[in-house]
């Protein structure tokens, strides 16, 4: 499960959607065995070619028209309510929001940072669970931010990644936005990290559950409009702005995490 | 005695290692000139976003700082991609004009967004011919912004030629967009300014 960070990134998804691990992970498998059967030959031209290895896009066609549904859905749905949203609620409340959305997926991340390899990673994000559960209530107030603990996004597909598991070819899954072959499994395997899935499901937590979710989604596009709506106002093909920022964006975050070689002993450890 | 590294090798491994001081001292100027001068232009951009003068004439006055500081033409020319080759010289002046005006107004439109901004230069590292400048932008109640400034000397002083924002560059994205929009509207470069002719006029 991503959560909606607060940074203006594709990995935080533009298009969050709630809860209902189950019947979409099965979709998302389905589709991308579907797809294998519909790809479009590559161009002979040198150039052309090149073009067509850069953007890693053989399913182009379908893409797009995933691309065409979902912002239609969104401009009618989804974007007015996170406008009337940001009208009614202040910026640090959203943030406050944001901030309870993070730590609840503050697992995934701690369990993709171990299977990544990275102790410090996986330390800062345990830490921030436990700081931002007890004293920052839930993670409306992120204390573990101003004690030092950053905040790290992490998922399956970049764990992945470190594997050194190619992306595959680029995917825009309908609703939940941008994507690849190996984060749309990722994305798959992150569901089931999520321990909130594992919760036995009484009429309380339900109820809790969907808030958290139409709550996180809400919240999540609410951080992205504002950018979507400068892509598809400046870009003269949003699809392939971003297309682009996307795969740059996840190809920088799994070089950032491959690259993080800090020590799990803290700074004060190393210097006497 | 049969030789261990031929003499035209061994020559060629000398003339190598003598150079690499050579070469090592001038990645090292080249990293603080690329980030003095980050410093310097960060400095100037933040001093006019920050001030109290109207929105209006804070646009006017970046756009001399961003004239003499970024390199537009090399931009323009790289967003192109490879239809800056099979472009008539008369479409590539077109083009290059009409690049700066989108451009600006790009990066003028933004400067409502930012108050209260400070920024804090990081590491400098080689990327490819040019240097790689790592900034943090801080703006009031939002994460910090991870942006790294790429910086190229080719048109004989340090000049802006990228900035990758959160592990995206701008200029590479610009192209692909570009690059798309040209390929489906049939490798035609007229319909590319065509598009940008609208974009400039129906920006306000």
């Amino acid at each position: 499960m991503r959560a909606e960070t607060g940074s203006n990134s594709w990995s935080s998804r533009p298009f969050p959607s709630p809860r209902r691990p189950a019947l979409r992970v099965v979709g998302v498998m389905l589709g991308l065995l579907g797809l294998a059967s519909c790809a479009a030959p590559p161009p002979t031209d040198p150039d052309a070619l090149a073009e067509y290895k850069e953007a890693n896009d053989r399913y182009e066609k379908l893409n797009r028209k995933a691309f065409g549904i979902t912002m239609w859905a969104n401009k009618y749905t989804l974007r007015p309510v996170a406008k009337a949203y940001i009208w009614a609620v202040p910026r640090p409340l959203r943030n406050a929001f944001g901030g309870l959305y993070q730590t609840m997926n503050e697992p995934v991340v701690f369990f993709n940072d171990v299977g990544a390899g990275r102790p410090r990673r996986a330390g800062d994000a345990f830490v921030r669970w436990c700081i931002n559960m007890t004293v920052g209530i839930g993670g409306l107030i992120d204390v573990a931010n101003y004690a030092g603990y950053k905040h790290h996004d992490n998922d399956a597909g970049l764990t992945l990644a470190t594997w050194g598991v190619p992306s595959g070819p680029y995917l825009f899954l309908p609703v939940l936005g941008p994507s690849s072959f190996r984060d749309g499994i990722g994305y798959g395997i992150d569901v089931g990290l999520s321990p909130w899935n594992y919760v036995p499901r009484g009429y309380g937590l339900l109820t809790f559950n969907w808030a958290y979710n139409i709550m996180g989604t809400i919240n999540g596009m609410a951080t992205n409009v504002d950018a979507l709506d400068q892509v598809m106002k400046d870009s003269l093909d949003p699809y392939a702005t971003i297309r682009s920022a996307y795969q740059q964006q996840r190809k920088a975050m799994a070089e950032a995490i491959k690259n993080d070689h800090r020590a799990t002993v803290p700074d004060w450890y190393h210097t006497k | 005695m049969q030789r261990f590294i031929p003499r035209r090798h061994a020559l060629a491994l000398l003339a190598a290692l003598a150079t690499m001081p050579v070469a090592s001292a001038w990645a090292v100027d080249a990293g603080a000139q690329a980030r003095s001068f980050v410093t310097m232009f960060g400095s100037k951009l933040v001093g006019v976003v920050n001030s109290d003068i109207s929105l209006e004439k804070k646009k006017q006055d970046i756009l001399p700082l961003l004239e003499q500081y970024v390199d537009v033409d090399a931009i323009g020319r790289y967003c192109l991609g490879r239809y800056w080759r099979t472009a008539t010289p008369d479409q590539q002046a077109r083009y290059i004009k009409l690049f700066h005006q989108v451009l600006v107004n790009a990066i003028t439109d933004k400067i409502g967004d930012y108050r209260g901004v400070t920024f804090v230069v990081g590491t400098s590292a080689p990327s490819g011919d040019d240097t790689a400048v790592s900034t943090v932008i801080n703006r009031p109640g939002q994460p910090g912004a991870d942006t790294q400034w790429i910086i190229s000397t080719a048109s004989g002083s340090p000049k802006v030629v990228d900035v990758v924002g959160e592990g995206a560059s701008l200029r590479l994205t610009q192209r692909q967009d570009y690059g798309s929009f040209i390929a489906r509207n049939g490798g035609n470069v007229d319909a590319l300014l065509r598009a940008l002719d609208k974009q400039i006029a129906n920006h306000h």
